[in-house]
Order: C-alpha cells, then sequence, then structure tokens
C-alpha cells in the first residue's frame, strides 16, 4: 500500500519544525474548519521557523516542509508563495478535496505576516479553492 | 440478499460505497420515474389548463399522498415539499419567529446536526430566545432530565438517529413532558427514516423533517410534515408565485396548505423521483430492511472491535443505534485514513459530520465514519476493513 509519496510520509512522521520552541517575531493560527485541521506557524524570517497543530499526513508534511521553503526569504517573498509553488514543494498530485491540507500552514504564514501589517487577511478564495 | 443489482451505479464502476448517511445511491426505478417525467410530460404544476400540466400536476400530488402514507400522515396537505431537512427546519423557525418572545427557550440535544441547531440560534439572535441543550453521557446517549423542559419551554427539537454516532435516543419520555408543558416537538428523522419506520401519529409529534436524498431519492427535494393547525397559524416561508391567494400593489393574501409554504416552480422531478423511492422502501418492506442492516452493523461492529488499534466512538453494541459506526485509528487522521480507502475505490466520510457540538464535547477533531445501507454486504466490509489494516501498518 502506498497512499502518499514517500516524502510526505517521512515529514509527517519525523517533522524538522514541529513544536519547535522559540521566541517567534510573528506567530498566526488558522483553521481548516470542514475537517477541523489547526496548525500555528511561528516565523522570524530568514532566521528561525516552527509549527505546531493537529492534522492529516498532507497538511502536516506541508507545514513542515514550508520552513525549507522559506529557509532565506524575507516577508515579502513569503507573501509571494502560490498555490502552485507548495504543490511543487509537496512533489504529488494534490486533488481538490486535500487542497485546503495542503494550504493550511501557508494560509496561517502569510496572514500572520499580513495581520502584523495591518493590512486584510487572506481567505481560501484567494488561493482559488 | 441482492439489493445491488438494483441500484445501476454498482454495474458502471468498481465501487464499495459505505457513505449513505452522507447520500444514499438511487436505485433503477428513482432514475426511471425520474426520466420518465422529463421525456413523457414535462410541464409546469398547478397552472397551465392544458393536458400537459395536469399530468405533470397528478404526479406531483400523487407523490405528495405517498410521502403522507408513508410517514403515516392525516391530510396529505400537511406534508410541504422543500429542498431538503435543512430548509424544513428553517421554514418551521422563520415561519414560526414572530410567536417566540424572549426569554423563551428551545431544547435541542448535544446530538442534533448543524442543520437543527444554525436555525434556532439565528432565531435566537433575532428574538432573544435561549437554546439549551439535552447532555449526552461518554457513549453518547442522551441524559434526559424532566427539569430540562419547563414553562418556558416553547420547542423542543431533536433528532431520531445521529449522524455521526448512530445513537437512536428514545423519543417518547422527551414527547410526553414537552406536550404536557404546551412545548411544540420537531423531530429531525433524516438519518432514522431510511432505516425506521416514521409513524407521525403513534410518535404524536408536532413537526417531522427529512430528505429525499438520504432515502434513496434524489438531491434537491425534502419534506416538512406538521399538523394542520400549526401550518395555518405559521406565516409563509418565502414570498412569491404558487403561495399566494390574491395579490394587490400594497398586499397578498397567502393560499391554503400546502402551496402556502411551496413559493415558485418546485422541484417536481424530485418530487417524482421521491416517490418512486419510497415505494421501493415500501416494497421490500421495513421489517426486512430493519434484519439485514442490523446483521451488517453487528458484523462491522465485531471486525472493528476485533482490531486493538480501532476505538469505536460511541455505543458499541446494537441497542438503539443505526447502521453507522465512527471510529479512529491509533496514529492515523481520519482524512488518511479515507484517503487510503479512497485508493481503493472505498467511500466512506470523515470529519466533524457538521457535529461540531458533538465533537467538542468529545475533544475530537473528527472521526471516521462508514454508514451502511442495504446495498452494501459482508464484501464490502472485508473490502474495507483490509485496507484499514494496510493504512494502520503503513502509518505505524
Amino acid at each position: 500500500m502506498d497512499i502518499y509519496a514517500q516524502n510526505i510520509l517521512d515529514r509527517y512522521k519525523e517533522p524538522h519544525y514541529k513544536d519547535k520552541e522559540f521566541s517567534a517575531e510573528i506567530t498566526h493560527k488558522e483553521a481548516n474548519h470542514s475537517c477541523g485541521d489547526v496548525i500555528e506557524t511561528s516565523i522570524t524570517p530568514k532566521e528561525a521557523y516552527g509549527f505546531s497543530g493537529q492534522g492529516c499526513a498532507i497538511s502536516m508534511a506541508s507545514a513542515d516542509m514550508l520552513g525549507d521553503l522559506t529557509e532565506d526569504m524575507d516577508e515579502n517573498e513569503i507573501l509571494k508563495i502560490a498555490k502552485a509553488d507548495v504543490f511543487e514543494m509537496l512533489g504529488i498530485d494534490i486533488s481538490l478535496r486535500r487542497s485546503k491540507c495542503a494550504l493550511l500552514a501557508l494560509l496561517a504564514l502569510q496572514n500572520g505576516i499580513l495581520e502584523k501589517r495591518g493590512e486584510k487577511l487572506k481567505t481560501w478564495t484567494d488561493y482559488h479553492i | 440478499m441482492d439489493f445491488k443489482k438494483d441500484f445501476p451505479i454498482f454495474g458502471k464502476r468498481d465501487l464499495v460505497y459505505l457513505d449513505s448517511a452522507a447520500t444514499a445511491q438511487k436505485p433503477q426505478a428513482v432514475l426511471d420515474a425520474i426520466t420518465e417525467y422529463y421525456t413523457h410530460f414535462n410541464s409546469n404544476i398547478h397552472r397551465g389548463p392544458n393536458f400537459l400540466s395536469e399530468e405533470a400536476t397528478v404526479a406531483y400530488e400523487d407523490a405528495r399522498r405517498v410521502t403522507a402514507d408513508f410517514i403515516h400522515a392525516e391530510n396529505k396537505h400537511e406534508i410541504i415539499f422543500t429542498r431538503n431537512t435543512t430548509e424544513s427546519i428553517n421554514l418551521v423557525a422563520r415561519s414560526l419567529e414572530s410567536q417566540f418572545q424572549k426569554g423563551d427557550e428551545i431544547l435541542l440535544s448535544k446530538l442534533e446536526h448543524h442543520s437543527n441547531i444554525v436555525p434556532w440560534l439565528q432565531l435566537s439572535e433575532k428574538t432573544g430566545v435561549n437554546i439549551k441543550y439535552i447532555p449526552i453521557d461518554s457513549e453518547g446517549r442522551l441524559e434526559f432530565a424532566e427539569e430540562l423542559i419547563n414553562e418556558k419551554t416553547r420547542l423542543v427539537a431533536i433528532t431520531a438517529m445521529n449522524n455521526s454516532l448512530a445513537v437512536m435516543p428514545e423519543l417518547e419520555p422527551i414527547i410526553k413532558v414537552a406536550h404536557s408543558k404546551n412545548a411544540l416537538v420537531l423531530v429531525d428523522v433524516a438519518q432514522s427514516i431510511v432505516h425506521q419506520e416514521v409513524d407521525v401519529q403513534k410518535l404524536g409529534v408536532d413537526f417531522i423533517v427529512f430528505s429525499g436524498h438520504k432515502i434513496y431519492g434524489p438531491t434537491g427535494i425534502g419534506v416538512l410534515w406538521g399538523r394542520t393547525e400549526l401550518l395555518e397559524q405559521m406565516e409563509p416561508f418565502l414570498g412569491g408565485g404558487s403561495m399566494i391567494n390574491e395579490v394587490f400593489e400594497d398586499h397578498f393574501t397567502p393560499a391554503g396548505l400546502p402551496e402556502k409554504f411551496e413559493a415558485g416552480t418546485p422541484n417536481i422531478a424530485g418530487a417524482i423521483g421521491l416517490k418512486a423511492a419510497l415505494q421501493y422502501v415500501l416494497d421490500i418492506g421495513y421489517s426486512k430492511i430493519h434484519k439485514y442492516e442490523k446483521e451488517l452493523t453487528e458484523y462491522l461492529l465485531g471486525k472493528l472491535t476485533s482490531m486493538p488499534y480501532v476505538e469505536i466512538i460511541g455505543p458499541k453494541d446494537l441497542k438503539n443505534r443505526g447502521s453507522l459506526v465512527s471510529f479512529g485509528i491509533e496514529g492515523v487522521h481520519p482524512h488518511d485514513i479515507a484517503e487510503g480507502l479512497s485508493q481503493q475505490n472505498i467511500v466512506i466520510r470523515a470529519g466533524h459530520h457538521c457535529n461540531q457540538v458533538l465533537m467538542d464535547h468529545y475533544g475530537l477533531p473528527g472521526t471516521a465514519r462508514i454508514s451502511l445501507a442495504l446495498y452494501n454486504t459482508e464484501e464490502d466490509i472485508d473490502k474495507a476493513v483490509k485496507t484499514l489494516e494496510e493504512t494502520h501498518k503503513y502509518f505505524n
């Protein structure tokens, strides 16, 4: 049986950034109310990244892999990350029904920055799902 | 017993369908009835003075009669066709609004689907009525106490079968106390009606609501049954064609029952399809359905109980339950359980099942749910169980 690609399963079982404790500049929580998943991301751009929460393999792997993707990014670069970038990062086909799982951590990350700037927060519509 | 052959979808694709609590598959008889209407006598109803409209009207009104007989309603005008259970409950909540006052109480239970919570919360926002809930024990059984209903209680709205734990509450004591305090009783039979007969006379309730699509009928057709004197007192729900008697520049007079609550062109094909679905159930008979589904549920519970890493959420026995089981697997998120099964063409549901109040009670984000109907077999369950075993191995 092979439900997901090995990279997804590996990062789900042994995440690099989950529950990492540090004093973050930006912390933000988002929920996927259709399944109950909640993810809180914490970031000090170009310095440290972490996340906490409960979710399925795709949402947890995506939250973890975002740590690598954003390692050298500043706030503006993080805000420019698009749905396609996340899907490419995951490296597997993401069906419509799993799109929110894949993008929940990105939503938390980007809305953290927008909240800090006092700008309008993103919703799922902004990712065209 | 082979009911699968009655449902064409199973001949069209490799499919194990274990999600009937979300929506049931449709038998050929229902598809034929809908096609027959659209290909032979498609027309609008209750208006055109012509033979085609007459045929459509007769078929639509016959569907109303069959629906009334199906739930043992005395009068066919007490059947209001809506879109679904949700709309039926909204209709009652909105149309009764002017009869509620600040401080009145509405009693629900923690087992309610969002469709039997949100319309009452909306009513509460508008009128100031207080919403209370009958609590539940660790298995999800209601802990009803007479004191929950008092002189302020105006309405009790309760499910006949919860859609994530399968609990079928004992309604009789609740109805008895409610009526002794002059409170109205609405029973949501959306989940139960496909498994268990509904008799509005015996139940002695005031409103019954359900959806066609969960009892092998089409989507987009729902039913509200209400007692005549109540429906007559209630304000119209939506305004427009059909629901009026006369219209003037500055006022209108509403039509009588049931048209008063059926504004606009209704779902004619849906009502005709629903009639075929109800007849399909009647032809088999509830006793046969109940016996077969009970055996299947026992088989499923036995299999899941024998898997040490599976946790069943809700009652683990067959007492007062319907044919569905919610569960979790150690170390596997419900969505990943559903994904694993989905890749083997097995359909289940995972999530909070529109039961957030209930899930919060258990502190769960959601569950995986297998729900059974009469087209399911032990072989379907075996296939699902085998994949559940593999899914557990894959993640652990």
